[in-house]
């Protein structure tokens, strides 16, 4: 009410009067709005709850993985179990090594490959080119699955089973990732891309110049997506990787649960938690990016 | 504008040396992407349909047997029963993912402090980023019949004891829910964005006109972010017939073939019988029905997704 008075703004004094026309209909307009954030509360309790168990069971004595009532929050901090997971065999430091190596060449890969051809599709003039760029978004089409048997058989010709590079190659450029590109080259105003050009810059020039110090989000935008996808990717790993030395992570922490006793749930959570938690870094750094990426090419679907 | 441009271009020079040296670049541009595209891709799938028509089994050379994997196919009982798996998954699974991210978008986007708002965002969003494969473990745990914690708070309820991946019943719903936890917050991200578009004026517009909350939501909401709509039910459709990893690491496909998808099917085929030709069959019928499906999907999509 005070501030009604020290800043009485017209549209307070209508707010005010429709107030007063239906007594009681500010709680009332304000009730589903409650209610909304109720349940989304208790959504996204459930939501966390399988990592709040993971993160608690993980610092829990392995003999106690399974004891019921489950923990929610940890109230002792048994570390043994976090030392457990590198003191086993299992080499999960070279998981990690491996998963980072893999996730670098790829994600470095596509920035090159995406951005050059996103801003070809875009901007630059040449025979075929709209119909180049359907034929490589028809492939988005295509199951991984299809392709991956005559892939295998390529790698097993080339000796390259069990080795990173049959992980990396076949995703060294994305669909995805040009299409991203492209869409966002598209929104260069064409009277700087014109005035590169007076200047006598030529495409190599202008787009390494102009266009790519301007894509920064976008880049950001396709580096966590990409970041992400490879980080977790488990179906390529599995078929064309079989020594634990090359393993990565996804496909390492689940061989490891089959490999460790069945009752030492506790430091498999302790395997899982340190996984995940790169993804949780980058996802609270990068969040902006990653939503910005996902719904460009989302509302222009 | 388009017309206008290709008429200025064809009178100018499109034969010039400059536009001769921007296609070129054009050319160079897309190449090491055509590179890949070729070998990873266009490559493999015509490999893919050669080696279907053959018996392969990787150790011989692959021998040309014709149409008889096809025809196998007709006849296998497996391939029914994961096919039908498959469906089963990708209906349930796209409805609910779809529809609860649609349900999460609209409760977020009401009336509420930002914080809230980024918090919600953030924990709905956060199992999308995690390994399919993690939250299969973690969620393997969760699920166990004896020990795991959801049958421990049933219990409180009265509930007897589910046997969530053990029993042919409940296993496929076990996948779905966990693929709905794992998953909707993607469609509500999109969804989200897709609601934020649109125009309040719109609203206002139709509250002046007397439309209440249902008519504001299905005629202005829904046919504006149809588009939205229609792009989530494409990608989680591609996505769950390609499901994988949950089925592999929570059940390994059980019991029996209980839980086992197409892909797995194919895997188990190529990788494990080495029968590389039945392998490409199969995976064949599954690309041929993603297409279709996308086809007609874009076909009935011209009558109910509006564009601006």
């Amino acid at each position: 009410m005070s501030s009604e008075i020290v800043n009485p703004t017209p549209t307070r004094a209508v707010e005010r009067t429709s107030a007063q026309v239906q007594p009681g209909s500010s709680i009332l307009n304000k009730l589903p709005d409650i209610v909304a954030i109720a349940v989304l509360s208790v959504g996204a309790l459930i939501m966390l709850l399988p990592f709040l168990w993971m993160f608690a069971t993980s610092l829990r004595p392995i003999q106690e993985s399974f004891r019921l009532p489950p923990a929610w929050f940890p109230t002792e901090f048994h570390f043994e179990t976090y030392a457990a997971v590198f003191d086993s065999s299992v080499p999960l430091l070279a998981f990690a090594s491996n998963s980072i190596k893999v996730t670098f060449f790829v994600t470095l890969g596509q920035l090159v490959t995406c951005s050059m051809a996103g801003y070809a599709f875009a901007r630059l003039r040449f025979p075929f080119r709209n119909a180049l760029f359907l034929l490589l978004l028809a492939s988005l089409m295509v199951p991984g699955q299809v392709t991956i048997i005559p892939v295998f058989i390529i790698m097993r010709q080339l000796k390259l089973v069990d080795n990173h590079l049959s992980i990396i190659l076949p995703f060294l450029t994305s669909a995805f990732g040009v299409f991203l590109l492209r869409q966002f080259f598209l929104t260069l105003p064409q009277d700087l891309i014109d005035a590169a050009k007076i200047d006598g810059a030529g495409p190599w020039t202008t787009f390494l110049r102009v266009a790519i110090p301007l894509a920064g989000p976008s880049l950001a935008a396709l580096t966590i997506i990409t970041f992400n996808n490879t980080w977790n990717n488990y179906f390529y790993p599995l078929i064309f990787l079989n020594t634990w030395e090359k393993m990565t992570l996804p496909l390492g922490i689940t061989a490891l649960r089959g490999y460790m006793a069945s009752n030492s749930a506790s430091v498999i959570m302790a395997a899982v938690t340190l996984a995940i938690l790169p993804v949780l870094l980058v996802f609270l750094i990068g969040q902006r990016w990653f939503i910005a990426g996902i719904t460009r090419t989302g509302i222009k679907g | 504008m388009a017309q206008r441009s290709i008429k200025q271009r064809g009178s100018t020079a499109w034969l010039s040396k400059e536009s001769q040296r921007e296609a070129l670049a054009g050319y160079l541009f897309i190449l090491p992407t055509f590179i890949g595209y070729t070998a990873f891709i266009i490559g493999p799938i015509l490999a893919a349909i050669g080696f279907s028509l053959t018996s392969y089994d990787i150790l011989s050379p692959p021998e040309f047997v014709g149409l008889e994997n096809y025809t196998n196919l007709l006849t296998d009982p497996r391939l029914q029963k994961v096919y039908l798996n498959t469906i089963y998954f990708t209906v349930v699974a796209v409805s609910l993912n779809v529809g609860i991210g649609l349900l999460l978008a609209v409760l977020i986007n009401r009336h509420m402090p930002s914080f809230l708002k980024y918090i919600f965002r953030t924990a709905y969003f956060f199992p999308v980023l995690v390994a399919l494969s993690y939250c299969s473990i973690i969620w393997q745990y969760l699920y166990q019949k004896d020990t795991g914690i959801i049958n421990y708070y049933l219990s409180y309820l009265n509930v007897d004891a589910i046997p969530w991946l053990s029993s042919p019943q409940y296993v496929m719903p076990s996948i779905i829910l966990m693929d709905v936890w794992k998953n909707s917050g993607f469609a509500m991200l999109v969804f989200l964005a897709g609601l934020q578009n649109i125009p309040q004026d719109y609203f206002e517009a139709a509250e002046l006109d007397g439309a209440n909350r249902w008519q504001l939501f299905r005629y202005v909401t829904l046919p504006l972010i149809s588009p939205t709509l229609f792009f989530n039910v494409i990608i989680y459709m591609i996505g769950a017939l390609q499901v994988f990893d949950s089925i592999v690491v929570l059940t390994q496909g059980g019991p029996g073939d209980g839980s086992r998808s197409i892909v797995m099917y194919i895997y188990e085929n190529a990788f494990q019988l080495f029968q590389m030709g039945y392998a490409s069959a199969v995976a064949i019928t599954l690309f041929i029905i993603i297409m279709l499906l996308t086809l007609v999907q874009f076909r009935v999509g011209q009558a109910w997704v509006h564009y601006e």
